[in-house]
């Protein structure tokens, strides 16, 4: 089967220009005539849709697993409770336990287990699955319930959905474009496991840097090809000092983007920079240094349309 | 004041959160009323220490961390009867079959160490293991404010966890009877470790900037904020951007009613302090964002007061 090459954009920490990068390179490569998918698994806090303007549509739910305990056939035995991990099933002797659901795994076993069958499975809506398209560009995006706690649960809902509509037509998409959170946790870490390719954006400071080579640590452990891109690289004059740093350490740096107030507008104009449609300009430090990127990216993988 | 526990948060990341919690701990360390201890919730990127280092290295003090629990496999006992797999003991899917084997192998990174297959499988082959998930660091600055962080071992799936561990840790120390204020810099998101993180606080500060995803952001962590009961009140940083968010910022922090602590203005003098790894405040103290910032220190310290 054929599959997309699938590039995920991450960086470890906040605020770094993750969204904005995969957004434009989507941009690019849409530009270049493959077909693009977008995926935001930023579930916590989804923004690829505000950058490109898009409309949320297709609104589904994700479910998850909540145990519910039927009072007339439960013999109050306590053993669910006792096997519970994460203690979500709180029993005082000879009562019915009660459920605290905000910490429960969904393992299932507490229904697995029930002598008397007493446990039912129950659903909780965890999130959302929508779809977008804006600019000629797909877009899958999950979002997290607030208060819920369980993104990685949601990325993997994500994930499957791509997975479906792959088998269902091999050539809907050229390019998946992953963008997730901030950090390394386990909902960066399940698409960073999906990708072909890793993209860490990152900013040359001291937060900038080490939170890089964390998410280069977890890229490494999941045994990943990755290279990096030096966001607002012109600030304060350090760019060259970090890029050496990086040097001396082995990572491979596909590009730098310099401040650029263009870049600002198109964000908060919700138009990528690299929209053909779209006024940037082009003798522009972020338009020149997108093209130089890409060109970069396109000898490192090797794309097919 | 009784002590009062308060974190940064800020749903989107990279707007400021550790900036600003150093630089409030450098003014609240310095006030002869507060006793303060600071620590650094954000376990999957820890920052504080950057801009907050130890006195000396030698009294900084690690600690390992096993809040993660893994199933191991004993494959003396396994029969191969594969009911584990074919029967789905695991709801993660950590549990896979080796054809050539023929006998289950466990995926380390997907197992969440409930013990499902631990307490179904009827030769009783697995069992669950507490595996290193993290360090706890802790030390005192060079102005001697004991600082708490925790750091999580890649790949260990339970930052939350060592969330709790990091606050709980606070009142292990000797300082904690005499503290009076506790300020956490709490993680970028809403998802696990920052809800283990503002559970059971006195007080949020939500920092955001005006553009479209700062905004976007900062709704769904009050929304998440607000499940929890807990007052907030929201710091808006990079403050005079030019953007067209500016209004619908404003406009919906005066529809829901929300307080504002405080607006920071643009001011190179932060990234200049984090290369020079201070606090804004003690690095350029005249500076536009310090005096912002010592307002906004005034007018926390007035409404914990009245918590």
């Amino acid at each position: 089967m054929v599959k997309p090459k699938i590039i995920c954009v991450t960086g470890g920490k906040g605020g770094t220009g993750k969204t904005m990068v995969a957004v434009n390179l989507a941009t690019m490569f849409k530009n270049r005539g493959y077909k693009v998918l977008l995926i935001d698994g930023d579930v916590e806090n989804p923004n690829t849709y505000l950058l490109l303007n898009g409309k949320l549509k297709n609104k589904t739910e994700v479910p998850y697993f909540l145990p519910k305990i039927l009072e007339d056939k439960c013999n109050k035995c306590g053993f669910c409770a006792e096997n519970c991990a994460t203690h979500a099933l709180l029993y005082i002797k000879d009562s019915i336990p009660i459920l605290i659901s905000t910490v429960c795994s969904g393992c299932k076993l507490c229904y697995k287990i029930c002598p008397t069958n007493a446990i039912e499975a129950d659903l909780k809506v965890i999130g959302w699955i929508y779809t977008s398209s804006a600019f000629d560009i797909d877009l899958f995006i999950g979002e997290l319930k607030p208060s819920e706690a369980r993104s990685a649960a949601v990325v993997k809902t994500l994930m499957k959905t791509l997975e479906k509509d792959i088998i269902t037509d091999q050539n809907k998409y050229d390019i998946v474009i992953l963008d997730t959170a901030p950090g390394a946790h386990c909902d960066v870490e399940e698409l960073i496991n999906q990708a072909d390719l890793v993209i860490p954006v990152t900013e040359p400071t001291r937060f900038g840097k080490l939170d890089l080579l964390r998410i280069i640590e977890l890229i490494n452990l999941l045994n990943k090809e990755y290279r990096v891109i030096v966001n607002r690289s012109s600030l304060l004059g350090y760019k060259e000092k970090f890029l050496l740093d990086l040097e001396e350490k082995g990572i491979e740096v596909l590009g730098d983007i310099p401040l650029d107030e263009d870049i600002v507008s198109s964000y908060c104009q919700g138009i990528p920079l690299m929209e053909s449609s779209r006024n940037s300009d082009k003798n522009g430090m972020g338009y020149k240094s997108f093209n130089e990127i890409f060109e970069k990216l396109m000898e490192w993988g090797e794309f097919s349309k | 004041m009784n002590r009062k526990k308060i974190a940064v948060i800020s749903g989107k990341g990279g707007v400021g959160k550790t900036s600003l919690v150093a630089s409030l701990a450098s003014i609240a360390h310095k006030a002869h009323d507060v006793n303060l201890i600071v620590l650094d919730c954000d376990v999957d990127a820890p920052n504080l220490a950057l801009i907050l280092p130890p006195k000396s290295k030698e009294d900084v003090i690690t600690q390992d961390m096993y809040t993660t629990k893994k199933a191991t496999f004993l494959e003396e006992k396994c029969v191969q009867c594969k009911q584990c797999y074919d029967e789905h003991f695991c709801e993660f899917n950590a549990l896979n079959w080796d054809e050539n084997k023929n006998i289950p192998i466990i995926d380390y990174l997907a197992c969440e160490g409930c013990g499902a297959c631990k307490v179904l499988c009827p030769e009783s082959a697995f069992e669950i293991n507490p595996v290193k998930s993290g360090e706890i660091i802790s030390y005192e600055t060079s102005s001697g404010l004991p600082l708490i962080y925790g750091k999580t071992k890649l790949g260990s799936t339970t930052s939350g966890l060592l969330v709790s561990e990091v606050k709980e840790h606070a009142q292990n120390l000797k300082k904690y009877n005499e503290t009076n204020l506790i300020l956490i810099d709490g993680p970028p998101g809403i998802g696990c470790p920052v809800i283990a993180t503002v559970s059971g606080l006195d007080y949020i500060i939500a920092i955001t900037e005006p553009t479209p995803s700062g905004l976007h952001d900062l709704k769904r962590a009050l929304e998440m904020v607000n499940q929890f009961n807990i007052p907030f009140g929201i710091v808006i940083n990079k403050a005079d951007l030019k953007s067209a968010s500016q209004k619908q910022l404003n406009r919906y922090i005066k529809k829901s009613n929300h307080e504002i602590l405080g607006r920071i203005n643009f001011d190179l003098s932060i990234p200049e302090a984090m290369s020079y790894a201070e606090p804004v405040v003690a690095y350029a103290p005249e500076s536009v964002s310090s005096q912002a910032i010592n307002k906004i220190y005034t007018k926390l310290k007035h409404i914990l007061s009245k918590l």
